[in-house]
């Protein structure tokens, strides 16, 4: 057993764990913190795809971004009174179990429908990128295939600012209101 | 890519600050007094609030550092092959629709300053 | 991490030394702020453990180490104790990625002089700094205070909008570089300075090397500034502020706990000042000599390759440290000369002026890239 396979079945082990924390736990802090460590396993496994660059953007924006959102946004609430609500019932369970069945048939069904055989592997990551890392390779296309993509993403950016700012304004929280 | 070391130097980290505090924790004193386990509040007793505020502006701090992190992350490609898109003389192109995209993270931040969003008083 | 057992285990003892370096760093960094703010302000520091007082840190862990352990009541015990931990390993992987010297020939091995090498340096190196805020987090909550999760909220908003200014102020010097590559940064910093100007050369007298600094003397600025706030220092230190806050984020640590903690702090700063030196004064290359001159300085006067080798190694390493040495005596001195900023005006000051000033410094970077060559 080589150790990328062994690095691969480890960090799959790891970040599977921590996905299964978030949904199974139910301390919603404990949830976020396990999101997070989820986020640092998918940025490792990126990693073993030789995509660097997009490992340390995973590491910048998921985990160090947006489940730090998460954790500082569920620290400032003491939500010890809606973690009993949501949990209890069979008929939340059905619900539950149904709804995670359908998805992951949807996502299975999507896999095996756009790729010949079942899990083919085909070619190693390095053909792709033509070795060493691949932000020479994605700033190229970025500008000349998806460049109205990266500019309409600018504007979306621009947007979520300007509404993140009004929903909390007009919940009567900065300034606007005296 | 090093993967095996940052794994093999994270998780010695972990385990050395582990064992010290087990260490530290078996060697020091023990003397109950129940004045130690209260929370710190400069000595006053603890007074509990149920509805102590938090202010928005943490979470619109957050929310706002999301979106320009990831329009910084957006400049970083871009630095990288600067100079070899000079080279191969497309390189008004890129400079020139990397300022629009600039122009669009200046107005966002302009608006935010103006709008007051993140006056913290 | 290598391909048979001896490169393993090399690379395996590299990375532990790196991580000791930062432990053992911290008592000889606390002597000097001791001392030095004491100098600074008209007094004498320890002086009586140890000449001059050097082993006082060794006393202070020792007594940490048999002081009284206690939790809070109220606090979440398995937060409250991996806090100091998580505090530790975002420093410790961020300064393995640094290269402290020139890499050793040895046989048929080549050892760099860092715990590993990562071609994307500079974002794994920002990725791995912007978990800091959990640790943070995790000790505010953990310790079941109200006062600290206050304290904890407002130490990570004020990380994570200097976290901005600290990322783009680096995109000028990506730019000019135009690679991630920490090491191939260095390399390209021994050269003589040059600067071309729409064709026109000019080029300094060869004792002046290329450095960062004076390429990119606004992005240094800026850079500097914000990795004081990154690592929680004074003039950014209000979350942990001794006076007024009584210790912020970890008041209900004592013991060993705290001192991880700074631990964590020191190693931030340690690895803040590295990056200054890597990326605006030459890294380990020695102004004026360049890399092949003191490769074939050593292979005329040392015993066989490998000695020659592992001298320029030692070399560079100490060139690195005593740079290092001079950015973290600066971190020091301006701790101990400008006062506190109060909260808002340090978020004023991160998000208005250092912000709209790293921007301005990529637009004139590229700007001037794009127009004259540069």
């Amino acid at each position: 057993m080589s150790a990328d396979v062994f690095l691969f079945w480890f960090l799959a082990i790891l970040t599977l764990a921590g996905g299964l924390t978030t949904v199974l736990v139910t301390n919603p802090i404990y949830s976020a913190l396990a999101l997070a460590f989820a986020m640092i396993g998918v940025s490792a496994l990126f990693v073993t795809l030789n995509a660097y660059f997009l490992a340390g953007v995973q590491l910048i924006v998921y985990a160090g971004a947006v489940t730090v959102l998460f954790v500082m946004v569920l620290m400032m609430f003491d939500l010890k009174h809606e973690i009993t609500a949501f949990t209890r019932g069979k008929f939340t369970g059905l619900v539950k179990s149904g709804t995670v069945a359908l998805l992951a048939g949807i996502l299975v069904g999507a896999i095996a429908m756009t790729s010949d055989l079942f899990l083919k592997i085909s070619g190693t990551p390095e053909v792709a990128l033509g070795g060493g890392d691949g932000t020479k390779e994605l700033g190229k296309i970025l500008f000349s295939k998806y460049i109205f993509g990266f500019e309409a993403l600018g504007i979306l950016l621009l947007i979520v600012a300007i509404g993140a700012v009004a929903l909390a304004r007009s919940k009567g929280g900065t300034h606007a209101k005296q | 890519m090093p993967l095996g070391g940052v794994i093999f130097i994270a998780i010695f980290v972990a385990i050395f600050g582990i064992v010290i505090l087990y260490a530290a924790s078996r060697f020091g004193t023990r003397r109950y007094d129940p004045v130690k386990f209260e929370s710190y509040e400069c000595g006053v007793p603890v007074q509990e609030k149920k509805d102590t505020k938090i202010s928005v502006k943490f979470y619109l701090t957050a929310i706002l550092f999301i979106l320009f992190d990831i329009e910084i992350i957006f400049m970083y490609p871009w630095a990288t092959t600067f100079r070899d898109f000079i080279k191969s003389g497309e390189g008004g192109y890129v400079f020139f629709s990397m300022m629009v995209f600039i122009a669009i993270f200046i107005f966002g931040l302009f608006w935010e300053v103006k709008s007051k969003a993140l006056e913290w008083e | 991490m290598g391909h048979d057992i001896f490169e393993v285990s090399i690379n395996a003892i590299k990375l532990i030394v790196v991580f000791l370096i930062i432990v053992q760093a911290v008592p000889f960094l606390v002597w000097l702020e001791r001392r030095g703010s004491a100098f600074i302000q008209n007094r004498l520091g320890p002086n009586r453990i140890g000449p001059l007082g050097l082993m006082q840190l060794a006393a202070d862990a020792v007594k940490f180490f048999f002081k009284e352990e206690f939790v809070p009541a109220s606090a979440v015990k398995l937060l409250y104790y991996a806090a100091p931990v998580v505090a530790l390993i975002p420093a410790t992987l961020a300064f393995a990625a640094i290269p402290l010297g020139q890499p050793v020939q040895w046989n048929e091995y080549t050892f760099r002089l860092q715990g590993y090498e990562i071609n994307v340096g500079i974002v794994f190196v920002l990725a791995v700094s912007s978990l800091a805020p959990y640790a943070i987090l995790l000790a505010g909550w953990g310790s079941g205070n109200k006062y600290a999760l206050m304290g904890a909220l407002r130490a990570s908003a004020q990380v994570i909008s200097y976290e901005l200014a600290l990322g783009l102020s680096i995109v000028g010097m990506i730019m000019l570089y135009g690679t991630f590559n920490l090491s191939e940064m260095v390399l390209a910093q021994q050269a003589p300075l040059s600067y071309s100007f729409l064709g026109a050369n000019w080029t300094a007298p060869s004792w002046l090397p290329a450095w960062g600094i004076f390429y990119q003397p606004l992005g240094a600025i800026v850079f500097f500034a914000a990795s004081f706030a990154e690592s929680n220092r004074l003039p950014f230190d209000l979350a942990e502020g001794e006076a007024e806050l009584v210790a912020g984020f970890h008041v209900e640590y004592g013991g060993f706990k705290m001192l991880l903690f700074f631990i964590g702090e020191y190693g931030h700063m340690i690895v803040a000042s590295a990056l200054m030196v890597l990326f605006y004064f030459g890294g380990y290359t020695i102004p004026g000599i360049s890399m092949a001159d003191l490769n074939q300085w050593a292979a005329e006067h040392a015993p066989g390759a490998n000695a020659a080798s592992l001298t320029v190694g030692l070399l560079t390493l100490l060139c690195f440290f005593v740079k290092l040495a001079l950015f973290i005596w600066l971190f020091i001195q301006v701790r101990w000369t400008l006062p506190r900023f109060r909260y808002d005006q340090l978020m004023d000051l991160g998000w208005k002026t250092m912000l709209p000033w790293a921007l301005f410094n990529t637009i004139l970077t590229a700007a001037l890239v794009y127009v004259a060559h540069l």
